[in-house]
């Protein structure tokens, strides 16, 4: 294949930084001699009243506490770069944006699929929902609990749209997701070229048609996709940055639909779905068994009998219960430091409790040795709210009233018990200082789950 | 705000001293600065007069200066505003940035010596041109130690008497700094000083 080919198969649907082209400089200059490349400037300005407003063009950021000015040695004047995107590669007002405007690359349209599992009739129900959708181009929310089987619902959606020789992405907020997403995608599309974006992965194959990418790095794709499935829609930091969810709709076609898939949608992505596309709900777990309801229980004064070195009553209580019955568990804190102030004393009861938390580059190991029934019980932040199945594994959360453990998170958090046959039911039991809203809510929302009539 | 380093939100309660201006604006959260370890490690020898160190090349250290220069993150100048002005406050004393040259200035789009000195809002005067592209860091111990002359001083130097203290980000094997030190005094002044950011520690 031509250089010029590959740039094409590169660059359209990208939006990428001159300097940081993989091509030679004559390629690239050739290519826009041609016309088949727009530049655009990176960081744009405008003059207001209240002073001058910039846009990053890659990121869509316009939040001026997100700018930096400076005197820029290269331009010679006062110089804006953007820091919400700043690890991709530096924008700023000098530099250059590239996008593909030539002819589009073409797709192969004969994919096989290689998935031979059983859908349960609700599944099967959602299934076809979304595949309408995708096939209408409306926005489709997959409203499904946890453990219900939610990625082998997108096989069908995603194999009529690489079908049709369109581009297909499937993107979450965290990489844990995307990891875990990949090895499924692959076999289930074993012809396809299929790709996973994130956090320092390199663009490998440059004319992937099935996208797994992070959801920071649709950063940098422009008008890419015909079809965008965000796995997790309501994970941090999608919810919280709103930077991330331009990013999404810059990164689809315009009239492209964008599907969300998760199982504690917020109130607003409920009320967007309501009014321009479809919501399928998914109320039952694969297995038919309802979902854990959440206990509370009072916890005073937790945070102040761990720094004096003790493990409150009720919680020494629960967790020497769970490693007198041999039960895997996980208990949640909302702090790093709170955590690890915890842990020591957990050693104490038996040595090989562990902490987990982001920074843990072994946390894949830990969760493993878990399963392994190596050891029997890990500390955690929120890091493990989703995407782990643990055979018959117990939850505590301790200070379940911090601002951290929202309805959703309470719920994600709930969804780790019972995921599997046969321990289809578990202990999952709030400590707290106060009841909080969110607290009644995460209830609440399970209770009506639990109690919605299922399709048989 | 939140922290130039872990992007996380500062705490940032309205207080008195604040509003008073007597507290500053943080600019990073305490577990973020925590990380960088304090050293004030002073040396002397024979061509510079003392070389003040300020904190240790740990690995907090590296991703600092990997973000500030390689990812060009000129925000981070902020981060060693006030330890960098509480050690160059004296106004006798003249002040020189450790220069790039200008086609890797250009490239870097600032020059990080000069990014530093402006954010803690310390003058200086730029007397110092770097004679050569090549940088430091690329090269091996040998090599940095066999290189001839680095910097020409382009002004002129208006008193001989004063100290003169030079600035730059890092101390490794110190060539670029007595380079820059016999410069100046070949020019006639009398005691050249220095201060850098960090410097590597051996391990006990």
């Amino acid at each position: 294949m031509s250089e010029r080919d590959q740039l094409k198969q590169f660059l359209a649907g990208r939006i990428w930084l001159r300097h940081l082209l993989p091509f030679p400089q004559e390629t690239v200059d050739e290519a826009i001699r041609q016309g088949d490349i727009h530049i655009e400037q990176g960081v744009t300005t405008k003059k207001t009243w209240h002073g001058t407003h910039y846009a990053c063009q890659r990121c869509h950021n316009e939040n001026p506490t997100r700018f930096t000015v400076f005197a820029c040695a290269q331009c010679e004047a006062p110089c804006a770069y953007c820091r919400n995107c700043l690890n991709m590669g530096r924008v700023s007002c000098c530099s250059e944006l590239l996008t593909w405007t030539g002819t589009p690359p073409a797709f192969p349209t004969d994919h096989r699929m290689n998935w031979q599992g059983n859908l349960t009739p609700s599944q099967e129900k959602a299934t076809r929902e979304l595949l309408d959708s995708t096939i209408q181009g409306i926005s489709h929310l997959l409203y499904a609990v946890c453990g219900s089987g939610k990625t082998e619902m997108l096989f069908q959606p995603i194999h009529y749209v690489l079908n049709e020789g369109k581009r297909v992405c499937l993107a979450a907020p965290r990489v844990d997701v995307i990891l875990e997403l990949l090895p499924r995608l692959t076999t289930a599309f074993p012809d396809t070229r299929v790709e996973a974006l994130y956090g320092g992965a390199e663009v490998k194959h440059f004319d992937a048609q099935l996208i797994l990418a992070t959801t920071h790095q649709l950063y940098r794709f422009h008008k890419a996709f015909d079809a965008v499935f965000v796995d997790e829609a309501d994970a941090f930091p999608y919810t919280a940055d709103e930077t991330l969810q331009r990013a999404v709709r810059k990164a689809v076609k315009p009239n492209a639909p964008i599907h969300f898939v998760t199982a504690t949608p917020s109130s607003q992505l409920l009320a967007m779905n309501k009014k321009q596309g479809k919501i399928s709900i998914l109320a039952r777990r694969y297995h038919g068994q309802p979902l854990p309801v959440p206990r509370n229980e009072a916890l005073w004064n937790y945070e102040k009998q761990l720094k004096k070195k003790r493990i409150p009553e009720k919680l020494l209580r629960w967790t020497t219960e769970r490693l007198d019955k041999q039960q895997p568990f996980l208990i949640f804190f909302h702090q790093i430091e709170l955590m690890e102030l915890a842990e020591p004393l957990f050693q104490k009861l038996d040595e090989r409790i562990c902490a987990v938390h982001a920074e843990h580059d072994d946390r894949k190991e830990r969760v493993q040795l878990l399963r392994q029934k190596e050891t029997p019980g890990l500390l955690t932040t929120t890091i493990l709210e989703r995407g782990i199945t643990i055979p018959n594994v117990q939850v505590a959360v301790v200070g379940a009233e911090q601002t951290i453990f929202n309805k959703g998170a309470l719920i994600q958090i709930g969804g780790r018990v019972g995921r599997s046959v046969p321990n289809t039911s578990g202990d999952f039991v709030l400590f707290h200082q106060g009841i909080t809203r969110a607290m009644d809510e995460a209830k609440r929302e399970i209770r009506k789950l639990n109690d919605t009539e299922v399709p048989q | 705000m939140t922290c130039l380093l872990c992007d996380k939100a500062l705490d940032d309660q309205p207080t008195w001293q604040h509003f008073l201006g007597i507290q500053k604006d943080m600019s990073a959260c305490p577990i973020c600065l925590e990380k960088f370890e304090r050293i004030d490690h002073v040396i002397e020898d024979d061509v510079l007069d003392s070389v003040h160190s300020l904190y240790a090349y740990n690995e907090a250290a590296k991703e600092y200066l990997h973000q500030f220069k390689f990812m060009q993150d000129i925000a981070l100048a902020q981060i060693f505003a006030t330890s960098l002005r509480s050690v160059l406050n004296d106004s006798k004393k003249i002040i020189v940035p450790i220069p790039m040259h200008p086609i890797n200035k250009r490239k870097r789009t600032f020059s990080q010596v000069d990014a530093l000195l402006e954010a803690a809002k310390i003058p200086y005067q730029s007397l110092l041109e770097k004679t050569t592209e090549s940088v430091m860091g690329e090269k091996s111990r040998s090599e940095r130690l066999a290189m001839t002359e680095l910097f020409r001083v382009t002004a002129d130097i208006c008193s001989n008497e004063a100290v003169y203290v030079l600035v730059d980000d890092i101390y490794t094997t110190g060539t670029t700094l007595r380079h820059a030190a016999e410069a100046l005094k070949q020019r006639g002044v009398q005691r050249v000083e220095a201060v850098t950011l960090f410097r590597p520690i051996r391990e006990k």
